[in-house]
């Protein structure tokens, strides 16, 4: 193993094991306000009036008439309000903040608000609604031509559901107005800078009136990229009118119901398939955005570009559209719109596979992607593929082709088995060019006259080691121990602004200008002097443009890689599936850290194959969510898949430091595929199309199919 | 009225308030424990997780009458024994601990389990440590931690 | 103590119970949860009557403070016993929730009640007007409905010594732990000279109560394996016929599906 890659202990390890990190809800209260929000009870809705009870003194009723600059807040586009309009589009949307010191009494007070409401007719079927906030169309080739001449068309459509993230750490911000007349927001987040835009426009201040810090994070998994710039804006315009520091944590029921999942989705795909190839996609993909557009216009963009999967696919085209409903907006959730279409393409090829009479995987290896071929997008894949390699290690791992074979054959008992694998990438960093254009990172190194050197970057550390594995590449470079580097928690008005905490990018983009400060700031070192280096971001020569409009172009500039196989078992009598094993092998280029990374693997493997199995979420005829808690929203608990093993395949990316690329999104995004394949053999070779794959549903195929 | 007396981390205190208080809420807002992390409240998530005359409860569904004459321990307290060295080592050595949220309850469950098996075998440490939900590792590096802990640890349990 | 008392005796635990407005509190999983407005709880978690296992000629007593891991360790609570209430929730929740909880919670979820009735469990209640046995299937009286007097306590579950030696049992529920039941299922099975003596069969999650039907376990008894496998399809059918499922998060269709899978499955394990 490269020395970069060793483990060390984490630099957050003591404070967090021994409970002294101060999360945003361990903040002493004397002084501070507690926020509590008044929600629409309805999901559609003019707001007649509403009526607040007589507020003690100290108390307080923020509404969108306290907001100083614009009600909007800023994510992609401005369409979400601080504080509701004229009407609510979605059961819970924020009508007000109810602020004062004794949390009950706020409570009583925010639940005594009447909210006279003139009902409007929501939208909540995502087949039937009509207004679409994003409408994308590209491809590539014939593809009319393609399914004239095929021998045979595939038809099929695939639904995805909700996921939660359940962070164990709930959204909590806190603002605090400073003398001066500058207002300091800090919380649970991931995106110190987005936070700060976002308050500013709010606050009519500038940038220079608000700074924002991260507090120590319990978790984001993308439900903290866009949703604490709400949230912290709303305590922001709450603070400014009370004069007083608010607080707002929430409760998890809430958490669970009015913040920001993964957007379920519905996939039409139509394939063309001559002399056993695969000819053409034609592909439909639909997202539930829910109310707000939030980031919608992103996660429909990264699943688009990936629906094609990993395959060689000469004539493509899809259409891909994000819909209002009036449910909770959707937003960032780890894969960010890849693992729904994932899961369609592998499904679709399993499916075409088996009607061929071949097997899923030969048929998926005929059609692999390689170095040198072109991306969905008209790009390319500059570097090597390792995905057959990485089949060959998971089948060393597993046995899995034989595996395969033998549960193909015809079961009988209570329990039967199946196995299943799927494969994919991740592409590393923003979509096409948002990092050259949009985010321009900045990274700074700042020396102390002692010796010591502090990181300066605004990405926060939410559990995934950058806190760790910065200093990690800066003291490497420098040649210094490590505990002479540090990295503290992003404040936005002493570090610059190098991009947000998404997209997998942070090591690799960031990491990468870190390690060159490194080498200026070694070249420049002088002892016992107070020095300061700088880096910003420059876009690989080797890219070739990307044009959102057209989506042409390379939409990324390498991918991270995987190849993961399930192995379950059912229960006929009540149509539980016990996950035998998980297998995961995984590329993301060198391990800046052997245990960061194997971490990651391991933690977002488990919440693909909760995505995959046991995590369901739906809306009621009302509009309002139904599994809003730990007992109603179930994720793996440690004795759901003991059998979990992940590995490391490194295949290095020259323009990542020492080699590394992407890594936080990669191992969530393909369980849902291998589980699905492992579930349609153990079921008989039955042909399935949604996921969750509940014990529900498994055992309503039983009983349908006579099993 | 009387006050409810307990000890917390080994000082004797007496509580004025309302026995129906949750002992979670107390001891954050009271005691300034905060450790002892809100995740739930429903007995679902285990990040409250205390010891209560040395076995492992959910501070959120404890009302505080219930603690009246007990001895409750949180990370307050057990970082200052050498069982929780133990632990720290073992898990920094995986690095088990990544958003650090139920990592306090996650330790405390950890010594729950060993105080009363002092040589788990795997499908045990998974059974002891089965209501704390972790969202970040998987539970990989826990699990291993944990064993790390108890064979290292020899004779501390 | 305000808005609680804390009883160090079963007769105090009694003189409270009359004398208060309150709300018995054993573990608290349930409780702490529900976290109703305005309560004052009476703290029974240490009264000593209450926390005994003890056994007598003809019952396996076990006391209504007794916590789920505590009669897991314990040598004389009966094996079909151990392995449901093993099965709730996760080591905290088993070492704070106790048997009287589970009961007077009134949920037809409760892990320890689905076994009470399969094995004709019988409960004592106290009072200071005296004491009374009920079998736990009167104790229920519809949804959330108990036959506990307002000054009243259970006190004991009294489980048969013997006949719980053959059963079966299966929990469904969504995951490995922490899962709250969405089917349970027990079965006690005896047979005597080749006769069937005991067929009892409980459903756990599926209605207001747990649910289990003697008249139709009657069609089995004192038949032989043979005669009940001629009578399998009809007492299978009376079954089906009979269960009517509440409304739930998870399918009325899938749990009774479950049912009647593990039931069958039941009879076949003894040969029926």
């Amino acid at each position: 193993m490269e020395k970069i890659s060793q483990s060390v202990v984490k630099k957050d390890h003591a404070p967090k094991v021994s409970g002294r990190s101060v999360y945003v809800a361990d903040y002493p209260s004397e002084g501070v306000l507690c926020g509590k929000l008044l929600r629409a009870k309805v999901a559609r809705a003019k707001v007649l009036r509403v009526e607040v009870p007589e507020l003690p003194e100290g108390y307080f009723y923020v509404d969108a008439k306290d907001v100083p600059g614009d009600n909007n807040v800023n994510i992609v586009l401005d369409d979400t309000p601080v504080f509701c309009r004229e009407t609510v589009e979605y059961i819970g949307e924020p009508i007000a903040m109810l602020c004062g010191p004794d949390p009950k009494v706020v409570e009583r007070l925010r639940d005594a608000c009447k909210v006279e409401y003139e009902e409007l007719t929501p939208v909540l079927d995502l087949r039937a609604a009509t207004e679409q906030f994003f409408d994308y169309n590209f491809g590539h080739g014939d593809v009319d031509k393609a399914f004239a001449e095929a021998d045979k068309v595939y038809d099929e459509e695939f639904e995805t559901g909700y996921q939660e993230q359940a962070y164990l750490e709930t959204q909590g911000m806190m603002a605090e107005p400073e003398e001066g007349g500058r207002m300091f927001v800090h919380g649970s987040s991931q995106c110190a800078y987005y936070i700060h835009g976002a308050v500013a426009r709010v606050l009519g201040c500038g940038p220079s009136g608000v700074h924002v810090l991260q507090d120590v994070t319990g978790g984001g998994f993308g439900g903290k990229e866009a949703f604490p710039s709400i949230l912290g804006c709303q305590v922001a315009v709450a603070a400014r009118k009370c004069g007083k520091s608010v607080r707002c944590v929430f409760d998890r029921r809430e958490d669970m119901e009015y913040t920001s999942k993964r957007h379920p989705s519905l996939c039409r795909y139509r394939v063309a398939v001559k002399d056993g190839r695969v000819t053409a996609m034609d592909i439909d993909v639909i997202f539930n955005a829910g109310a707000y557009s939030t980031l919608s216009a992103v996660v429909l963009q990264r699943g688009i570009i990936a629906a094609p999967g990993i395959y060689n696919v000469p004539n493509v085209r899809v259409h891909g559209c994000a819909r209002k409903t009036n449910t909770s907006p959707c937003g960032a959730y780890r894969g960010f719109g890849a693992p729904q279409t994932f899961f369609a393409v592998e499904m679709i090829m399993d499916h075409i596979a088996r009607d061929l009479g071949v097997d899923s995987l030969a048929f998926k290896e005929a059609h692999l992607v390689k170095q040198g071929d072109t991306t969905s997008t008209c790009g390319k894949y500059h570097f090597p593929v390792p995905i057959p390699v990485m089949i060959d290690e998971i089948d060393k791992a597993c046995d899995y082709r034989a595996k395969r074979a033998a549960y193909a054959k015809p079961q009988t008992g209570r329990f039967r088995r199946g196995i299943g694998m799927s494969m994919y990438f991740h592409g590393a960093g923003f979509t096409g060019s948002g990092e050259r254009d949009l985010i321009k990172a900045v990274a700074k190194l700042r020396k102390y006259k002692d010796g010591t050197v502090e990181v300066l970057a605004s990405n926060g550390e939410i559990g995934q080691g950058v806190r760790t594995t910065f200093p990690k590449i800066v003291a490497h470079e420098l040649n210094i121990p490590l505990d002479k580097v540090y990295y503290s928690h992003p404040d936005t008005a002493r570090v610059p602004d190098s991009g947000p905490t998404v997209a997998s990018r942070s090591l690799m983009v960031v990491g990468e200008l870190l390690r060159r400060a490194a080498i200026k700031l070694r070249e420049q070192w002088v002892d016992g002097e107070e020095q300061e280096v700088e880096e910003r971001f420059k876009e690989p020569d080797f890219m070739i443009p990307f044009y959102i409009d057209k989506f042409e172009g390379d939409a990324y500039p390498t991918y991270a890689w995987a190849v993961n196989a399930i192995e379950l078992e059912i229960d006929t009598h009540t149509g539980l599936a016990k996950v035998l094993g998980a297998y995961g092998s995984f590329d993301v280029g060198t391990p800046i850290d052997y245990n960061v990374v194997l971490g990651q693997m391991e933690g977002g493997f488990l919440q693909g194959i909760g995505y995959a199995s046991i995590e369901k979420m739906d809306y009621d005829a009302k509009g309002r969510i139904r599994n809003n808690s730990f007992s109603d929203y179930l994720i793996p608990t440690a004795k759901d898949v003991p059998n979990l093993k992940c590995m490391l395949h490194v295949e290095k990316y020259p323009d990542g430091p020492y080699g590394a690329k992407g890594a936080g999104e990669l191992p969530l995004v393909g369980a849902p595929g291998a589980y699905l394949e492992a579930m349609e053999q153990a079921l008989g070779g039955v042909t399935l199309n949604h996921a969750p794959f509940t014990a529900e549903d498994t055992l309503a195929v039983i009983t349908k199919e006579g099993i | 009225m009387a006050d409810i007396r307990f000890t917390l981390n080994g000082k004797a205190t007496a509580y004025a308030g309302s026995a129906v208080d949750r002992l979670l809420d107390v001891l954050r807002d009271e005691y300034r424990c905060t450790s002892v992390k809100c995740g739930c409240k429903e007995g679902e998530c285990g990040a409250c997780s205390v010891l209560i005359d040395g076995v492992l409860y959910n501070s959120c569904c404890v009302a505080m009458g219930a603690v009246e004459g007990a001895s409750v321990v949180t990370m307050e307290g057990f970082r200052e024994t050498k069982r929780f060295a133990a632990l720290e080592k073992a898990f920094g050595e995986v690095s088990a601990v990544q958003c650090g949220f139920c990592i306090p309850g996650m330790v405390l469950a950890a010594e729950a389990l060993l105080s009363k098996n002092p040589h788990p075998t795997e499908d045990e440490i998974r059974e002891g440590l089965s209501g704390n939900l972790c969202r970040c590792t998987g539970y990989n590096a826990i699990v291993n931690a944990v064993n790390n802990a108890a064979k290292e640890g020899n004779g501390l349990w | 103590m305000v808005n609680g008392y804390v009883a160090a005796s079963l007769q105090e635990a009694l003189e409270l119970r009359a004398a208060h407005n309150v709300v018995p509190y054993a573990g608290g999983t349930d409780l702490m949860v529900e976290n109703r407005p305005g309560v004052a709880y009476l703290f029974l978690n240490k009264v000593p009557e209450l926390k005994r296992i003890t056994v007598d000629d003809e019952s396996i007593r076990i006391g209504a403070a007794v916590t789920f891991t505590e009669a897991i360790a314990s040598p004389d609570v009966p094996q079909l016993m151990k392995e449901a209430v093993s099965r709730i929730a996760a080591p905290a929740i088993r070492n704070a929730g106790t048997f009287g909880g589970n009961l007077g919670n009134g949920s037809a979820k409760a892990d320890s009640v689905l076994i009470e009735f399969v094995a004709d469990a019988k409960l004592r209640l106290v009072s200071l007007r005296g004491e009374r046995t009920v079998d736990v299937d009167k104790f229920y009286l519809g949804r959330k409905k108990l036959d506990l007097g307002n000054d009243e306590l259970i006190a004991e579950i009294l489980l048969p010594k013997q006949g719980l030696e053959q059963y079966y049992y299966e929990k469904v529920g969504g995951r490995n732990a922490l899962a709250i039941s969405r089917v349970s299922f027990a079965g006690v099975f005896a047979a005597e000279d080749g006769k069937i003596t005991n067929v009892a069969a409980a459903f756990g999650a599926v209605a207001d109560t747990v649910l289990r039907f003697k008249d139709i376990e009657a069609m089995l008894l004192g038949k032989t394996l043979d005669e009940a496998k001629a009578l399998k399809a009809d007492y299978l059918r009376a079954y089906a016929e009979r269960m009517v499922l509440t409304r739930g998060r998870v399918s009325a269709e899938y749990r009774k599906n479950v049912c009647m899978n593990l039931l069958g499955d039941f009879l076949t394990k003894f040969g029926v």
